[in-house]
């Protein structure tokens, strides 16, 4: 009821029978009631459910902001996810066009090394050798080239990468590599069979420490 | 009062009246939306965010016995052109304003991709030329990362971009001919590509999501309506190191003695596994344009041919394994022999008479000789031996397409071929299966199945489809003991005994010089050489089979005895077969 709360109560309404007993009393003292402390918290209570209401909803707002920023974050990851993952299959493509053994071979011949067909064993406990060991004639050079990689085409020798190369490729560099490793053959056997009289083997050879 | 009472109450009621027409709105307009129009409008919406992804299954690789990749799958990509929104643009650099023609972009798309911006320009005006309203149309397809890359930061936007897996072969035309190639639409054309097509194919998996007007992705929307199964992994038992050795072992006698084709097979003894098999000319499968059609598949397994004379090691390990001779039994070899049946069979070469044991029969590699020694045997005992050491069925190796060469049954041999196939004419038989008689010989008898693959192996580990390795006793281990001293003599005694000596080391090995069938019932001018063998002889590891067909500049066994010589050193030497230092055995060949 939204009666005046402060009005003064009548006090014939409110005490039908107070009246014999204040002209039985007479001196019954009438005070203007106060308003009541009471009608205030009806206020706060209503403050404060507005108040909660407001922040769920700003609370829920914020969630669903976080959310959202969380999805733009995982957008960005995944794009950058997706961006390294390609660097990572152009490079290990790279790496596996120069591991084949094309690359390796021609490579390996441009810095002059020479492949040898006559097997011999070096038993590392008491230097003993074992089969008939001769010097190498390079009997493979050139020879990688018949069994072609079209992927190596237009990629540079090592030799070639770091003198600034002029581009030739692997495939297009092995007749020049096969001219080279002749005349390298001769000069790797002579020192071979210097240092074969040089050292004496006593306890057995010395094995390389590997880690 | 009553005043007070009397206003009050329409105030009330004109509150509640207020309120029942706001609310009355709203719920027209919420009937309106979730009722009337729902279907409409959740379709639009669903149409406008959610987006359809194809998740890519990658196609299993194939690997060689060390895990080395022979194929493998990479992801290429397509670059596609919108030839009716093909205008200029433009591009803002560094905060500069700069218009692009459609010439200029072409040449820019050109630079990377390799071709002129004239090109592309064509490509866009064709497609236009055919239809007006062309909203496609390739650019350039299968580019690689780098490529796509360079493309995607030139941001043309009339350009768009497609996945499109592709398969990769690093080692090149190392073992091309065994492995197989795809077509450009990623199907399975030849060798083990196709053969084991069952194992590797994947399956591609789609799922969709929902995204904002921005493109990102709205969280918790991601539906996976099919998951993408990745195809399994084909171990073969090839060894990629030897097998590049090989084949340029190979090529280069074959070049230099100008055959037409060949092939070497190197098969490990004690377990039956195909370690290389090389064939010339070989196949890059990257390009497989390179190569003549008939050479792109792996001869080794469907060219079959007459051995020759590698097969009187078969014939002479029967004839001692059916107790009827030793290695020093004796007989006397004319230049011709006219045996009873009618047949004629004569030696390569003129000679007088030769007083011979079977082990000199192998030496000089004599066909009356060998003819005196088979007719010990009946036809059908003959055959029943050939068809135990493999001939005329198609190897365990499952490589598709494999022939089993020809052998008739023994009441359909004629006169002559029942004494040809004596010396391995008369019948026909495929690389491998000349190696797998030898890998038999040398394995004491034993032989073992033909593996080329050693399993399926799925992303888990498990391995699936591993072959049998069950062997089955051919000829007594005496007899193939005996067989393997003979030929150990035929290595050392015979005249291509300085030619493929290994030094240090004791082998076992026969030449054969067939003649090849010219298709019509004759025989062409032309040899098929080759050479057979295994080492060492005292406790056999490798066999390495060679053979060339008609190598014009030497006609004769000579040809392929040096990629013998360098195939059977480099796999000593590679496996480390020590040599064990025991003397060979001394059977005398005449008497």
């Amino acid at each position: 009821m939204s009666d005046n709360l402060a009005r003064v109560l009548n006090a014939h309404e409110l005490r039908p029978d107070a009246t014999e007993r204040a002209g039985a009393g007479a001196q019954r003292h009438i005070e203007i009631v106060a308003p009541s402390k009471k009608a205030r918290p009806r206020v706060v209570y209503a403050l404060s459910a507005v108040t909660c209401v407001g922040a769920i909803v700003v609370a829920q707002l914020l969630l669903s902001v976080g959310i959202s920023q969380g999805a733009y974050e995982i957008s960005a990851l995944r794009a950058s996810q997706v961006e390294l993952g390609r660097t990572a299959d152009s490079v290990s493509e790279d790496l596996i066009r120069v591991s084949s053994p094309q690359s390796l071979a021609a490579n390996a011949e441009a810095l002059g090394m020479v492949s040898n067909s006559t097997p011999a064993m070096l038993r590392l406990s008491d230097g003993a050798v074992l089969g008939a060991p001769t010097a190498a004639a390079g009997d493979q050079v050139g020879a990688a080239t018949l069994v072609p990689n079209s992927l190596l085409v237009g990629v540079p020798l090592v030799t070639q990468q770091s003198a600034g190369g002029t581009g030739a490729s692997v495939v297009a560099a092995a007749p020049e590599a096969a001219a080279a490793a002749p005349a390298a053959a001769p000069v790797a056997a002579a020192t071979g069979s210097a240092a074969a009289a040089a050292v004496a083997v006593t306890d057995g050879l010395p094995s390389p420490t590997t880690r | 009062m009553a005043k007070t009472n009397m206003s009050s109450k329409r105030r009330i009621v004109a509150t509640v009246v207020v309120l029942v027409a706001i609310v009355g709105l709203f719920v027209v307009r919420l009937v309106d939306i979730q009722v009337v129009r729902a279907e409409t409008l959740s379709a639009d919406s669903l149409g406008n965010r959610s987006v359809e992804n194809t998740v890519y299954g990658s196609r299993g690789a194939i690997l060689d016995a060390n895990g080395v990749v022979l194929a493998g799958t990479v992801m290429r990509y397509d670059v596609q052109v919108s030839p009716r929104n093909a205008k200029q643009f433009t591009r803002t650099v560094d905060g500069v304003k700069t218009t692009v023609t459609v010439p200029e972009a072409a040449a820019e798309i050109g630079a990377v991709t390799g071709q002129t911006g004239e090109q592309i320009e064509a490509i866009i005006a064709d497609a236009l030329a055919d239809n007006p309203n062309s909203d496609f149309a390739y650019v350039s397809k299968k580019v690689d990362v780098d490529a796509f890359r360079a493309i995607y930061d030139l941001e043309i936007p009339w350009l768009t971009f497609a996945k499109s897996p592709s398969r990769v072969y690093p080692n090149g035309s190392v073992a091309g001919n065994l492995v197989g190639f795809v077509s450009s639409e990623g199907e399975a054309q030849a060798g083990l590509e196709r053969g084991q097509d069952a194992c590797l194919a994947s399956e591609n998996g789609s799922e969709t999501y929902e995204r904002g007007a921005d493109g990102v992705r709205l969280p918790e929307s991601t539906v996976t309506t099919d998951a993408a199964v990745d195809g399994s992994d084909v171990i073969t038992t090839i060894d990629s190191d030897l097998q590049f050795f090989v084949q340029q072992a190979l090529a280069e006698q074959a070049q230099t003695t100008g055959a037409a084709w060949g092939n070497v097979v190197v098969q490990e003894v004690k377990t039956g596994k195909l370690v290389a098999v090389a064939d010339y000319p070989s196949v890059d499968p990257n390009d497989v344009s390179l190569t003549e059609a008939e050479d792109r598949g792996s001869r080794a397994f469907t060219a079959p041919y007459e051995p020759g004379s590698t097969f009187k090691a078969l014939t002479a390990a029967s004839v001692i394994d059916a107790g009827l001779a030793t290695p020093n039994s004796q007989v006397i070899a004319p230049y011709r022999y006219l045996p009873a049946n009618g047949a004629n069979v004569n030696d390569s070469s003129n000679h007088p008479d030769l007083r011979l044991t079977l082990t000199g029969v192998l030496i000089n590699s004599s066909n009356t000789g060998m003819s005196k020694f088979g007719e010990m045997l009946s036809d059908q005992q003959r055959y029943d031996y050939m068809t135990r050491f493999g001939v005329g069925h198609v190897t365990e190796s499952g490589f598709p397409a494999e022939e089993p060469g020809i052998l008739r049954q023994p009441e359909d041999w004629d006169n002559q071929t029942a004494y040809a196939t004596m010396f391995g004419q008369g019948l026909t038989t495929t690389a491998l299966q000349v190696s797998s008689i030898y890998q038999t010989i040398a394995n004491g008898g034993v032989r073992l199945p033909v593996q080329l693959v050693s399993g399926c192996r799925a992303a888990d580990g498990t391995i699936t489809n591993a072959p049998s390795e069950e062997g089955t006793q051919v000829i007594s281990a005496s007899a193939a003991r005996d067989t393997a001293d003979m030929l150990e003599m035929v290595h050392q005694e015979g005249y291509l005994a300085n030619v493929w000596d290994i030094p240090g080391y004791r082998v076992a090995a026969k030449t054969g010089t067939a003649q090849m069938p010219d298709g019509e019932g004759g025989y062409t001018k032309g040899y098929l050489v080759s050479v057979s063998g295994f080492a060492p002889a005292d406790d056999p590891q490798y066999v390495v089979s060679v053979s060339l067909a008609d190598p014009v500049n030497m006609n004769s066994s000579a040809a392929s005895a040096p990629i013998f010589q360098e195939v059977m050193s480099q796999v000593l030497k590679k496996y480390r077969a020590v040599p064990s230092g025991a003397a060979a055995p001394d059977l005398s060949g005449s008497w």
